[in-house]
């Protein structure tokens, strides 16, 4: 018996040893070696991404015979474990839809621009989105989709709380708030959580003309305009204007308690009728206005783009990511994308054939004084996660100023 | 027979030499693919891990060549590390002695003759067999501050006045994690457990209640120190599983809010995924590594069990 449990003991530790050691997690590699097969690896933005990813490649591949795309179907969740995986094992995808691009070029890993996209392709981009799709001068990203960010109001709060006009700055937003709290309601939903912090700041902190960098360029999240902004923020959670818990609340939750007609106010960009508030309760009778800004004058806007990136992979795969990157932003095959998702344009031509529904005018009004996240630094990416960490509990227990100097930090060592 | 009799006698020292070394060769054939596989699934990735620890990684996740110790340099200068060690070792030690505990009984309750005894052992293998990520997701959703199940009841009886936001508060979002995770560990410890239990002979028991013993004398003079081996196994299994639980806390929490609820596991795959530092996270996971071999080391040594098992 003596043996038996010494035998056990040590397959025992075994397993559970071999168990701590990081798993490399399953990839298939690239595309073929004759260059006609490419891996393409798309985000999933809701239900009916795939299905869109699939017609499309299916008419593409009719069109161009011998060229056959890969399609690989990628959780948000999932995808910077995903990527950076396939970048240090060797076996990233030829084309890629991603949040980000800049450490991709800084390391040489992808196609510049103008080498896979054709001149008209490159010339109907929207100039304020290729401004965010270069690095040192040279557009690398291929601007994807793009979103702004509105406050949403639930029209019948607003009645019951003898609210008539959507607030326009930060004392409307309190006073309001507490109007709506009076009636039963909670008034402003605040997403703190991991999920969005960055997002769910910066829509406030431009407005109180704060943001992530300075004039030149340098990183100042520290500045006092955004520690004014989160001083805000939290008078508002402590005086019980926003839903419990700012700091672990996601926008998910948020959008879905707004759907439901618990909550007020709501900072969200145009998808948010079609993947939170439609499926939850079609009735919702809600309005859409300019986010709210300090002295309530001028309104600016978060935008926020997505996009798809070349990998070089040796360079054999150029012929058919360029061929397939110019079929998808076709005119109609780039506007259908939009219109499922119910996304804002990139393009110049795609914009136009979006323009009938009147939903969006006031989000593609709100593009012209949009403001990006700083998405041509590399070290964006990593200022990003320290924000999702820790710029929450700024709003709960600890100190704004300390938790903005320690994001500060981060950034700066990042470069 | 009659041919090795023939190689026996042939006058050839090589053919000797041949033999001895195909004789000393042979056991390999047993025990190769034991070895094979615990080089690769074992050894294999803890020298990658290693390698990747030393390695500076672009936020990319390309390799940019070597950085030498500067990534634990940056870990220990991490102003949460400590904190998130000392929570860590709360979790560990936390679940392991609620687990170990209420296992006795379990077991001793299995043990026990009683009408329906299969379908109960049955029931206390479902948290085993369900897949961890699951019960954490549905123990989320049961404690949500605006559907969850548990405020719901515990409003409807009075004992909180209106919903609590349970995984919000890092205190009580620790408590029902460790609940959590003592409610996978179970099954595992208890058949074990159970195990260990159905190995102690009548006869012993028989001796006792002759000698006089109580029940109470029974159970800790003779059952107890019975159990020690397996206890022995099924804590160790536990503190090593424990450790590097990562779903449990994912799903619930994602370690936070901010790194209020992380252990060395969720902290490293913080550090790898919102930090972009792939090399330091290596670190994390070599020195996470480190920690639960001493622990276990040190925990063999206390129970001094090479006098358990040789």
């Amino acid at each position: 018996m003596k043996r038996h449990l010494m035998a056990a003991i040590a397959a025992g530790l075994t397993v559970a040893l071999g168990m701590t050691g990081c798993s490399k997690g399953s990839s298939s590699g690239g595309g073929s070696s004759d260059g006609k097969t490419i891996k393409f690896a798309a985000a999933i933005y809701d239900a009916d991404t795939k299905v869109y990813w699939d017609d499309l490649i299916k008419t593409f591949e009719a069109q161009n015979k011998g060229y056959k795309v890969n399609l690989e179907m990628v959780d948000w969740t999932q995808i910077d474990q995903k990527v950076k995986t396939w970048v240090q094992t060797k076996q990233t995808p030829d084309i890629l839809n991603y949040n980000a691009y800049s450490d991709f070029a800084r390391d040489g890993l992808i196609y510049k621009a103008s080498e896979i996209v054709s001149p008209q392709v490159l010339s109907d981009f929207l100039p304020q989105f290729v401004a965010g799709a270069k690095y040192q001068g040279e557009q690398y990203g291929l601007p994807f989709i793009s979103s702004a960010r509105q406050l949403f109001y639930n029209k019948d709060i607003f009645k019951k709380a003898g609210i008539t006009d959507p607030p326009k700055s930060w004392d409307d937003v309190k006073a309001d708030a507490q109007k709506i709290k009076k009636a039963g309601f909670i008034g402003y939903g605040l997403p703190l959580g991991p999920e969005e912090a960055q997002a769910e700041f910066y829509s406030w902190a431009m407005n109180n003309n704060g943001g992530w960098v300075d004039a030149s360029g340098k990183w100042a999240i520290n500045q006092q305009a955004n520690v004014d902004t989160l001083n805000y923020l939290r008078d508002l959670n402590k005086s019980g204007l926003t839903q419990p818990n700012p700091e672990t609340t996601d926008r998910k939750t948020v959008f879905n308690q707004f759907a439901l007609g618990k909550i007020g106010m709501g900072i969200n960009g145009p998808m948010a009728r079609k993947n939170a508030i439609q499926p939850v309760n079609k009735d919702l009778s809600f309005g859409v206005a300019p986010l709210p800004s300090k002295d309530g004058t001028t309104h600016n806007t978060l935008g926020v783009q997505d996009f798809l990136v070349g990998f070089k992979n040796g360079g054999k795969n150029k012929d058919a990511v360029s061929k397939f990157l110019n079929f998808f932003y076709q005119k109609d095959n780039s506007a259908k994308f939009l219109q499922t998702e119910g996304f804002l344009s990139v393009t110049k031509s795609a914009g136009e054939a979006l323009s009938s529904d009147p939903y969006y005018k006031p989000f593609v009004d709100a593009l012209a004084n949009a403001k990006f996240a700083p998405t041509d630094n590399p070290a964006w990416s990593a200022v990003a996660g320290a924000v999702k960490q820790s710029l929450g509990t700024s709003v709960a227990n600890a100190d704004p100023k300390k938790v903005l100097d320690n994001i500060q930090q981060t950034a700066e060592k990042n470069g | 027979m009659r041919s090795r009799g023939t190689g026996v006698a042939t006058p050839v020292p090589r053919a000797g030499a041949a033999r001895r070394i195909r004789s000393a060769l042979a056991p390999l054939l047993w025990i190769g693919p034991a070895i094979v596989l615990i080089a690769v699934v074992v050894l294999w990735p803890v020298v990658e891990m290693v390698r990747t620890s030393l390695l500076k990684i672009s936020s990319s996740g390309l390799t940019l060549g070597s950085r030498g110790a500067q990534n634990y340099t940056d870990l220990f200068s991490e102003g949460d590390l400590v904190d998130v060690m000392l929570r860590t070792l709360v979790w560990v030690v936390g679940v392991v002695v609620a687990t170990m505990v209420l296992s006795l009984g379990l077991a001793q309750l299995l043990n026990a003759r009683f009408p329906g005894r299969r379908v109960v052992r049955w029931a206390v293998i479902v948290p085993w067999a369900a897949s961890v990520l699951m019960t954490s997701l549905i123990w989320k959703w049961m404690l949500d501050n605006y559907f969850g199940v548990v405020n719901e009841v515990l409003v409807d009886l009075g004992v909180i006045d209106k919903p609590v936001n349970w995984l919000a508060h890092p205190t009580q979002a620790m408590l029902w994690m460790m609940w959590v995770a003592v409610f996978v560990s179970l099954p595992f410890a208890s058949f074990v457990i159970l195990a260990g239990l159905q190995t102690v002979p009548g006869e012993v028991y028989e001796a006792a209640r002759v000698d006089g013993a109580g029940t109470f004398r029974t159970y800790f003079q003779i059952t107890l120190p019975l159990l020690r081996p397996a206890l022995l196994i099924a804590s160790i299994i536990n503190v090593i599983n424990v450790f590097n639980s990562f779903p449990i806390i994912w799903a619930m929490t994602q370690g936070g809010p901010g790194h209020a609820t992380d252990t060395t596991t969720t902290f490293m795959y913080k550090i790898a995924f919102f930090d972009q530092n792939v090399g330091e996270s290596a670190a994390m996971a070599v020195v996470n590594f480190a920690l639960i071999l001493v622990l276990v080391l040190l925990y063999l040594r206390a129970s001094r069990w090479r006098e358990e098992v040789s």
